[in-house]
């Protein structure tokens, strides 16, 4: 018996430093790559040993059971590797086959406001599915942090960042005079009034945002630039100041409505950090349209072996700290007790 | 590299010094001297995080100017190691102290920038606090296990465990955190990303490390002190993959990939 267990446990140290092998492999060849590589059938093996022989420790080593630290460790193990095995590409394949449950298991839908949409563009293929609810989007829009800032910088050297604030003038020293950002643009747009071209803020969907800017020669002459987000480093040859506008987006927000039946059974504003579940799926924030802000783009998601994971996670935490830090401080309080 | 002529730069400089004087001090056998520079040096760089954090206005763990800002708060760690655990390498810690704040005060980007919409999310403290606490008990351990490999061992009469026996410790002691570091990173991706796991390289790293340190612990279950050499070799081994996790992951092109931005 002695020799089984020894055998087991040299197995599962030959287990381990393959898999620190692959993982380093994992790192080199990029996320994408790395995640089929670790769906291949020869790694399907390797995981369903490893299970396997979490197990077999389990029933071999009295001491992982007596242990409770130990066996939660080991047991949240073997549902971290279940649970994603089952969720996997593979497991979810396996699921159609044996048991009918067709779940996509993950993709993207793009929906335009306004409207609702149910079709799932799988991911790794151009094959769409449907969704047995729709969601519809009522908004899509982008929020960013205040203030934003105008960056200024100067040929000869020195540079200034300062907050965009409408009407307020900023001196840049004696040499450089002032600066006042007259207004902010969202959608900046030439337009004619009384055959001259003006500058205006056109609210029809689309995106371009952009400062108008003001700036004094220390000499007093003024003359006005526009600075465009979109644009950046954009300058002509004879400029004195290289201006740059930038906001730094602080969320994007989709405000969601999912219709089954043709009613609203639930509404969610979905953000990163902020998903929306429903149905055994979850969706993500995952991109947008950039140049109008008319449509969002979600990741969907199966939430199939989610929870097993979870179970795993909860497991494998309690056990090593259980085993590794509270057992010795409880030991320890007791011994100075008594 | 570029030398910081503000506020940050300065209080960064300044702790190195103070780490700096401290270590010479404790070479010199000058423990008083020792101390009482290393908590002038510790006292310093709290007061710097303090600055950065006011400074940013979210915990400043972000990049890794901030993360090495954070990992050069050590002293506690080194006052918790040799009362509670009675592990030494208190001239040692000095020294981390020193040379992680080397590169924050003069390879890394100081730049304040605001969080992306990713990192707003309660995990992004705990995930980030928890493995820079781990990593410090784990440098601590390949410290100790270099010592082993060097037949050093602690003075008569400093009540100080061998090093074979500390390394095993302060394992011990980082271990969880490193588990914890490694599962709330996943659960954020879920929330964040949509998949727990995402194979992207810096998880694939942290896994490797967390491994090595599973094995560790197995190579020393089954052959207990027989071959202590190989147990160091394990720590150190595991040293080096959290090196390459925090630093080489980040800052090389060959990872490219979602947490690029923490550079």
């Amino acid at each position: 018996m002695q020799k089984y267990r020894r055998t087991i446990m040299w197995v599962g140290l030959v287990l381990i430093i393959i898999l620190i092998v692959l993982s380093i492999y994992g790192a080199f060849i990029g996320a994408e790559r790395a995640e089929q590589f670790f769906n291949h059938p020869p790694l399907v093996v390797y995981w369903t040993a490893l299970v396997t022989l979490f197990i077999i420790g389990i029933a071999a080593f009295r001491r992982l059971v007596r242990v409770p630290g130990l066996l939660l460790i080991h047991a949240g193990c073997v549902l971290i590797l279940a649970g994603g095995m089952w969720g996997s590409r593979v497991g979810h394949n396996l699921q159609k086959k044996l048991f009918g449950i067709d779940k996509i298991r993950s993709g993207r839908m793009a929906i335009y406001e306004g409207t609702s949409d149910n079709l799932v563009v799988l991911d790794g293929s151009r094959e769409q599915k449907e969704l047995p609810f729709s969601l519809k989007l009522k908004d899509f829009r982008i929020e960013y942090y205040k203030p934003a800032y105008l960056r200024i910088q100067i040929r000869q050297g020195g540079q200034w960042k300062i907050p965009v604030e409408a009407g307020k003038e900023f001196p840049l020293g004696d040499e450089a005079g002032t600066i006042k950002i007259v207004k902010a643009y969202e959608n900046f747009k030439i337009g004619m009034e009384e055959g001259k071209s003006i500058p205006l803020d056109d609210p029809s969907p689309g995106s371009n945002p952009a400062l108008e800017v003001q700036i004094t020669e220390p000499g007093g002459q003024t003359s006005t630039q526009y600075v465009f987000e979109l644009f950046p480093g954009h300058s002509h040859g004879q400029d004195k100041f290289l201006l740059s506008y930038r906001r730094v987006i602080s969320d994007y927000i989709s405000e969601l409505q999912i219709i089954e039946d043709g009613k609203v059974v639930a509404e969610k504003n979905v953000e990163v950090n902020h998903p929306l579940r429903f149905g055994g799926y979850h969706f993500y924030q995952s991109s947008y349209d950039d140049k109008a802000f008319q449509y969002t783009v979600l990741q969907v998601v199966s939430d199939t072996g989610l929870y097993v994971v979870y179970a795993g996670y909860w497991m494998l935490c309690i056990g090593v700290i259980w085993h590794l830090w509270l057992r010795h401080i409880f030991t320890r309080i007791k011994s100075k007790s008594t | 590299m570029e030398i910081k002529y503000t506020t940050q730069g300065l209080l960064v400089y300044m702790t190195i010094t103070a780490y700096l004087l401290a270590f010479v001090a404790a070479v010199f056998r000058r423990t008083k001297a020792g101390h009482i520079l290393y908590l002038s040096g510790f006292a310093i760089a709290v007061c710097s995080f303090g600055y950065r954090w006011y400074h940013v206005r979210h915990v400043p763990l972000q990049n890794l100017f901030e993360v090495f800002l954070c990992l050069g708060m050590i002293y506690p760690v080194t006052l918790f190691c040799r009362r509670v655990l009675r592990v030494g390498g208190y001239g040692a810690d000095m020294l981390i102290g020193a040379i992680v704040l080397f590169p924050a005060g003069f390879v890394f980007n100081a730049e304040p920038q605001q969080l992306p919409p990713a990192l707003q999310n309660w995990l992004f403290t705990p995930h980030v606090a928890v493995y820079m606490l781990s990593y410090i008990f784990m440098a601590k351990a390949a410290f100790q296990a270099i010592c082993q490999l060097a037949g050093r061992n602690s003075r008569p009469g400093e009540n100080l465990l061998p090093p074979e026996e500390a390394t095993y410790r302060m394992i011990y002691a980082g271990f969880p955190l490193l588990t914890l570091g490694l599962i709330l990173g996943s659960y954020w991706g879920k929330q964040a990303w949509g998949d727990y796991w995402g194979w992207d390289p810096k998880e694939l790293w942290s896994l490797a490390s967390w491994l090595v340190f599973v094995g560790y612990f197995h190579y020393r279950y089954m052959s207990g002190n027989k071959h202590p050499r190989i147990n160091s070799l394990w720590a150190i081994a595991g040293m080096a993959a959290i090196i390459i996790t925090l630093l080489w992951v980040n800052l090389s092109r060959i990872f490219s990939g979602l947490h690029s931005y923490a550079t």
